[in-house]
C-alpha cells in the first residue's frame, strides 16, 4: 500500500492550476498515488511536504509475502482492529507441525494426512497453507531431510530454528520457495538477521516478553531489516492472547510502527496434545490477531469449523458474500427432483438451502447470478431478470441436466412469472412462498403441485393456439412512438410547474415517488393507467419538488414505450417538469430522452456508476443529460480514497466524452444509520471533497433514515440534509412530499445566499 | 526505548447478573474490559458455561452423549446427570417440542418438567422456548410461577412479546428475562429499552444478540458482537451493558458439519469429532466476542470450554 491520494491532496497547495495537465489539484494527487504521475510534476509542493508525505504516510502494519507460486501468501496490511470499522484484509494462514523428531515415514505419513483436508468452500480453497517445520537440535542432516520433504510437500514453508547452522542448511534447499525463518532472538540476532537477509527471507522474532521483542526490532530494523514477522507465542494461551492483542493494538491504535508486523500464534506449542483446545484457541486467534497460526495437525473435525469462521470474519463488511451461481442438489436431489431458484446473497443461499433440507424431500436449488444482492434488490437493480435467468439455464446447460420442469421461483417476485414463463417455454414456472421458513411444509405438502398443473394446461392450451411464429421486427423509436404508445390525455390535476432556471443554485430535489417497488406504481406502469402516476406525480410537484424521478423498473421488455409513455405523461400534464430517468434498461432510457421536452432543464439519467453501469455516462454524453454518478463500482466504496477514484475515473470519462463536469452528480451512496451507522461521517466527507473541486453531488438521501419509524424519519432526514448541504450537496432524491425535510432544505438554501430572504421564504 | 503497553480498561462495565440461589449461584457479566482483556484489568467474573437439555434428549445419538446420560428417563434425570458434568455452571432445559408446528407438547406437561427438575437439582436453570411467539409466552409465564424464588432466567423475550414475557416472567414472579434480537444491534439496544420500558430492572436482563453456528454467516454475529461491547464499554452505553447468554449447541448440532453421517461424507472422518469441534468453535468464537455464557451440549466439547476459559481469565 502506497501513498494515500487523499493524504497527499491535504499537504498539496490547492491551486488547481492545471499546469501539470490534471484539471485539479485533486486529479493529480489521486494520479501520483496510483503511481500514475511523480509528485515532482507539481512545482508547488513545499519541501517540507514532500518529506512529510513519505514518512508520515506509511502504513500502520506492514504487508509481507512468504511462499512462491500457488503457495504465495499475504500477511498482515490490516488498517483496524475489528472487521466492522473498515475491512479485514489478508486472512490467517493454517500451519500443521512436522518435526525434526520424526522417524522420515512419520513425517510422509503425517504430511499426506494434512493434505487430505483439500476441499473448496464458498469458491474458495480450504487446506493446510504452510508447513511449521520445528528443529529440535538433533543434527542439521536430519533437520534438512525433513525440510526436503516439506518442500517436496507443496506448501509454503516455515522454518521454526534457533540453530544458525542449521537454518542456514535448511534454506541452502528451501529458499527458492521463500520460507520464513522463525528462529530469531535477542542472543542469536545477528547470525540469524545475515542468514535471512542473505537467503532473502522473511525473519521471525522471538522473545521472553514484549518490552524484549520490541527491543529486538529496533535492533532489525536498525540494521535495515523490515521483513519481519513476530512470534508472540507465550508460556500460556493467556500471555499469548495478551501479546497478540497488544503487539497489534500497540501498532494500529498507538501508532507504534515497531509492532506493525504479522504474528505468529504457536498451538502446538501452548496445548500440546489436545486437538479439541487448540480447535478452541484457534477460533480465538482467528479474531485476534493471529496472522499464522499453528497447529500440530488439522483434521476435518478441526478444518470445518475453522475454515468456516474465517472465510467469514475475512469478508468484506461493506460487499455483499456470494455464493456460486450452479445447481445445488439438496436431500440427494436426482434429475428429477423439483427446481427452486434464488439469487446468489450467501445469506439467501443459507437460509433457502436450510429450510430446503428442513424439508427431507429432494430438491434442486438454482442460485443465480445476482451480484450478492437480495432477491428484491436484485430485481429493483435489473440484476435477477428473467434475462438473466435465462442466460443461467443456458449457461448451466439446466435444460438438459435436469428432467423435472418444475420451477419455483421466489413469492417477492411473483411479478416476474409471465416474463420467466415466456422466455423459459419448456418450464412450468410456479410462484414459490414469499419466505424461506414456509419452504418446509410447501415442499413437503407438494403445495406447488397445483400451480404446476395450471402451468402444464396453459402450456398445452399455448401449444393448440400457437399459430406460425412472426418474423419479429425490432422497431425503431418512432415506429413504437406512433403503435406503441396510448395517446396522453391531459387532466387538470389543478397543479402547474412552475419551471426551473438550470443556472440557479438553490438545491435541486428529485421526486423518488414514482417508483415501481411500489405495488401500486407498478401495477400503474403495466396497465398504462395514468391516474395513479399523476395523482403521486401531482403531490410531489406541489409540494416543491425540482425533478421528478421516473423508475420504472427493470422493464426488459417494453422498456422503451414505457418510458416514452410516462415521459410524455408527466411532461404533457406538468408544463414539462424536467425528469430523472430511472431504469436498467438502456434502451428505455435512450426512448425517454427522444420525446423528452428540455424547456425546464436537461434530463437525468440516473445512473451510472464506475462498475457495469459505467456505460450510463456514454449514454448520457451521447443524449446531452445529466448523469448520475454513484461512486461505487461492486458494492459500497470501502472509504473516501475508493470513492473519489471512482468520482474521478467516471469524471475522467464523461469529460473525454464532451460533458462538462456540471452534468455529472456525483453520489457518494447515502448508507442506512441502523446498521452503518459509523459511516455516516464519510459520506459527508465526500460530498465536500466533491464540492472542493466544483463538481455537484446527489443521492437517495433518505435511505439513512430507512427502518427507522414514521415519525423519526422526516427528523433525521432534515438533519442529515441540512448537515450534507453545510458540506456542499446541490442535490438529493427525497421524498418531497415531506414538509420537515422541504422546509429545511429552503432554510438552507437561504443560509447558503442562494435564495434572498422574505418573511414568506418556505411558501415561495 | 524500553517499551511499555498502554491498557484500556474502561469507566464503564458489564451488570452483573445473578442467577439461581445458594452456593451454586452464578454471576454473568461484570467486566470492564473486553473478552479475556485481563492484560487491561483483572476478569470479575469469569464466563459461564450452561449444559443444554432438550426435551428430546432421548432422542439424542451421538455415542458421547448417549453414554454419558445412559439411563436416563426423564427430563429430572437428565438433569442431575448434567450436573455432574465437568465444567457445568448451569442448566438450560430447552423445550423444543412445545412448538405448535412440532409436537405441540402441552404448556402443563412442560412445567411439569421444570418443576421435577428444579426439585432434584440444585444448580441455577435456564429455561429456552420453542420461538413459537405465543407459546413462549404461555409457557415462561407458567415455568416462572412454578419456580418463583429459584431465580431462574427465561430465554428469550423478543420483540413481539416482550411485554408478556417482561410483565409476568420478570415483574410478576421475580425472574430473569433473556432479551432477543438477531444480528441488529439497534434493535437490541430498543429491545432493551423497551423491556426497561414496561419496568424491568437492568439488571434483570440478560441479551442474546444473534446466534449462527460458525461458517453460517458468523460474521454477522461477530461484529454484532463487537459493535455491543464497544457500545456498552467505550461508549457507556446503558441501554446494552447486559450480559450476554448464547446458545451456542442448538445451532451447532443441525449444521450439516454435525448431522452429515460417515456414510454420507466418508472424507470428513467421524461424525461427533466433527459435532464436538463445530460446537467448540462456535462456543470460543462466541466468548472471544464477548458473550458471558454460552450454552452446549456435549461433555467433550464443555470439558475443553471450561478448560479454554479457565486458561485464559
Amino acid at each position: 500500500m502506497a501513498l494515500k491520494g487523499l493524504d497527499i491532496f491535504k499537504l498539496s497547495p490547492k491551486k488547481n492550476c492545471k499546469e501539470c495537465g490534471c484539471p485539479t489539484c485533486m486529479a493529480f494527487c489521486m494520479k501520483v498515488a496510483q503511481g500514475a504521475l511523480e509528485l515532482s510534476k507539481c512545482p508547488y509542493f513545499a519541501p517540507d511536504a514532500v518529506a512529510k508525505l513519505s514518512e508520515a504516510t506509511a502504513p500502520p502494519m506492514k504487508t509481507l509475502e512468504f511462499g512462491t507460486g500457488a503457495n504465495a501468501h499475504k500477511l498482515g496490511g490490516e488498517t483496524v482492529l475489528f472487521r466492522h470499522e473498515k475491512t479485514l484484509v489478508n486472512q490467517n494462514l493454517f500451519a500443521a507441525t512436522l518435526c525434526s523428531c520424526m522417524t522420515p515415514e512419520e513425517i510422509d505419513a503425517k504430511i499426506a494426512e494434512i493434505k487430505k483436508v483439500d476441499y473448496e468452500r464458498i469458491g474458495a480453497r480450504m487446506y493446510v497453507e504452510a508447513l511449521f517445520c520445528s528443529y529440535v537440535g538433533n543434527g542439521v542432516d536430519k533437520y534438512v531431510e525433513l525440510v526436503k520433504k516439506a518442500v517436496a510437500a507443496d506448501r509454503a514453508i516455515i522454518l521454526e530454528c534457533w540453530d544458525v547452522e542449521a537454518a542456514k542448511a535448511a534454506l541452502e534447499v528451501c529458499k527458492d520457495q521463500k520460507p520464513i525463518l522463525d528462529g530469531c532472538t535477542l542472543e542469536n540476532w545477528e547470525a540469524m538477521n545475515a542468514v535471512a537477509t542473505e537467503a532473502g527471507v522473511t525473519l521471525g522474532l522471538y522473545a521472553e516478553n514484549l518490552s524484549d521483542l520490541h527491543d529486538l526490532v529496533e535492533k532489525l530494523e536498525a540494521a535495515g531489516n523490515k521483513n519481519l514477522v513476530l512470534d508472540c507465542t507465550g508460556k500460556t494461551a493467556k500471555e499469548t492472547l495478551a501479546n497478540a492483542v497488544l503487539v497489534r493494538r500497540t501498532a494500529l491504535k498507538d501508532g507504534d510502527r515497531s509492532f506493525g508486523y504479522p504474528s505468529i500464534v504457536n498451538l502446538a506449542r501452548i496445548a500440546k496434545g489436545d486437538s479439541r483446545l487448540q480447535t478452541a484457541y484457534a477460533t480465538m486467534f482467528v479474531e485476534k490477531y493471529g496472522s499464522i497460526i499453528v497447529m500440530e495437525n488439522m483434521s476435518y473435525a478441526q478444518a470445518l469449523p475453522l475454515y468456516g469462521l474465517r472465510q467469514n470474519i475475512f469478508t468484506d463488511p461493506q460487499k455483499p458474500m456470494k455464493v456460486e451461481a450452479t445447481i445445488y442438489p439438496i436431500n440427494g436431489a436426482d434429475e428429477n427432483a423439483p427446481c427452486c431458484l434464488t439469487v446468489d446473497f450467501a445469506l439467501t443461499y443459507f437460509l433457502v438451502s436450510g429450510e430446503l433440507e428442513r424439508s427431507n424431500c429432494p430438491v434442486n436449488l438454482l442460485i443465480t447470478d445476482a451480484s450478492g444482492m437480495s432477491v428484491l434488490t436484485a430485481w429493483a437493480a435489473g440484476k435477477l431478470s428473467s434475462s438473466s435467468i435465462k442466460k443461467f439455464f443456458e449457461e448451466n446447460d439446466i435444460e438438459n441436466k435436469i428432467k423435472s420442469r418444475t420451477l419455483i421461483i421466489p413469492g417477492k417476485v411473483a411479478v416476474m412469472k409471465g416474463e420467466i414463463q415466456e422466455k423459459l417455454p419448456n418450464w412450468h414456472v410456479v410462484v414459490g412462498p414469499l419466505e424461506a421458513v414456509q419452504l418446509p411444509k410447501y415442499i413437503k405438502d407438494k403445495e406447488y403441485a397445483g400451480a404446476v398443473e395450471a402451468a402444464k394446461a396453459e402450456a398445452a392450451a399455448r401449444a393448440a393456439a400457437a399459430t406460425p411464429a412472426e418474423e419479429v421486427k425490432e422497431l425503431s423509436f418512432e415506429e413504437l412512438l406512433e403503435t406503441k404508445v396510448p395517446k396522453i390525455e391531459v387532466v387538470d390535476m389543478g397543479v402547474r410547474y412552475k419551471g426551473h432556471n438550470p443556472e440557479a443554485k438553490t438545491f435541486v430535489t428529485i421526486g423518488e415517488r414514482i417508483h415501481c417497488i411500489s405495488p401500486a406504481i407498478r401495477k400503474a406502469m403495466d396497465e398504462r393507467d395514468p391516474a395513479p402516476i399523476l395523482k403521486r406525480a401531482a403531490e410531489q410537484i406541489a409540494a416543491g419538488a425540482t425533478y421528478l424521478d421516473v423508475n420504472i423498473g427493470p422493464a426488459e421488455k417494453d422498456g422503451p414505450e414505457r418510458m416514452m409513455w410516462a415521459v410524455k405523461l408527466l411532461q404533457e400534464n406538468f408544463n414539462n417538469v424536467p425528469l430523472a430517468l430511472d431504469t436498467a434498461n438502456k434502451k428505455a432510457i435512450e426512448a425517454g430522452i427522444k420525446v423528452y421536452n428540455r424547456s425546464n432543464g436537461k434530463p437525468i439519467v440516473n445512473s451510472a456508476d464506475a462498475g457495469s453501469r459505467i456505460s450510463y455516462i456514454d449514454l448520457a454524453a451521447a443524449n446531452d443529460a445529466i448523469c448520475i454518478a454513484l461512486c461505487s463500482a461492486d458494492g459500497i466504496a470501502k472509504d473516501n480514497e475508493e470513492r473519489m477514484k471512482h468520482c474521478h475515473n467516471m469524471l475522467e470519462r464523461g469529460l473525454s466524452l464532451g460533458m462538462t463536469s456540471d452534468d455529472l452528480w456525483f453520489d457518494p451512496l447515502f448508507l442506512v444509520v441502523k446498521g452503518m451507522q459509523d459511516k455516516q461521517m464519510d459520506v459527508l466527507n465526500a460530498i465536500k471533497l466533491f464540492a472542493d473541486e466544483g463538481l455537484k453531488s446527489t443521492g437517495g438521501l433518505s435511505n439513512n433514515s430507512n427502518g427507522a419509524p414514521k415519525n423519526v424519519r422526516p427528523i433525521m432526514d432534515s438533519a442529515l440534509v441540512a448537515m450534507a448541504m453545510m458540506q456542499g450537496l446541490t442535490s438529493a432524491i427525497v421524498n418531497p412530499c415531506d414538509l420537515r425535510l422541504m422546509e429545511t432544505i429552503k432554510s438552507c438554501d437561504i443560509f447558503k445566499d442562494h435564495v434572498l430572504y422574505s418573511d414568506s421564504y418556505l411558501d415561495l | 526505548m524500553s517499551f511499555a503497553p498502554k491498557t484500556q480498561a474502561f469507566n464503564a462495565k458489564i451488570n452483573a447478573v445473578t442467577l439461581g440461589t445458594g452456593d451454586k449461584a452464578v454471576v454473568l457479566g461484570g467486566q470492564n474490559v473486553l473478552p479475556f482483556y485481563s492484560f487491561d484489568a483483572a476478569i470479575e467474573n469469569a464466563p459461564k458455561i450452561g449444559v443444554e437439555i432438550t426435551d428430546t434428549a432421548k432422542e439424542w445419538t451421538a455415542p458421547g452423549l448417549t453414554e454419558f446420560y445412559a439411563g436416563c428417563e426423564t427430563m429430572a434425570d437428565f438433569a442431575k446427570k448434567a450436573e455432574t458434568m465437568e465444567g457445568a455452571d448451569f442448566l438450560v432445559l430447552h423445550f423444543e417440542s412445545a412448538d405448535p408446528n412440532g409436537a405441540n407438547r402441552s404448556v402443563e406437561d412442560c412445567v411439569a418438567d421444570a418443576k421435577a427438575v428444579a426439585e432434584a437439582v440444585t444448580m441455577p436453570i435456564a429455561i429456552m422456548g420453542c420461538k413459537n411467539v405465543e407459546k413462549d409466552s404461555e409457557l415462561f409465564a407458567k415455568i416462572s410461577e412454578a419456580l418463583q424464588g429459584k431465580n431462574i432466567v427465561v430465554l428469550s423475550a423478543r420483540e413481539e412479546n416482550y411485554k408478556t414475557v417482561g410483565a409476568s416472567a420478570a415483574l410478576a414472579y421475580g425472574q430473569k428475562v433473556g432479551a432477543e434480537t438477531a444480528d441488529d444491534i439497534n434493535l437490541a439496544k430498543q429491545l432493551n429499552i423497551m423491556m426497561k420500558g414496561v419496568g424491568v430492572a437492568a439488571d434483570s436482563i440478560v441479551m442474546n444478540i444473534g446466534t449462527a453456528a460458525v461458517g453460517y454467516g458468523y460474521e454477522y454475529v461477530a461484529s454484532t458482537l463487537d459493535r455491543v461491547r464497544a457500545a456498552a464499554l467505550a461508549q457507556s452505553d446503558a441501554d446494552l451493558q447486559m450480559p450476554i447468554i448464547a446458545p451456542v449447541s442448538a445451532d451447532t448440532w443441525g449444521v450439516k458439519e454435525s448431522v452429515a453421517t460417515e456414510e454420507d461424507a466418508p472424507e470428513w472422518g467421524n461424525q461427533e469429532e466433527r459435532a464436538i469441534g463445530m460446537e467448540i468453535s462456535t462456543a470460543a468464537a462466541n466468548l472471544t466476542g464477548g458473550a458471558d455464557a454460552v450454552i452446549m451440549r456435549h461433555p467433550a466439547a464443555i470439558a475443553t470450554i471450561k478448560k479454554f476459559i479457565t486458561e485464559l481469565v
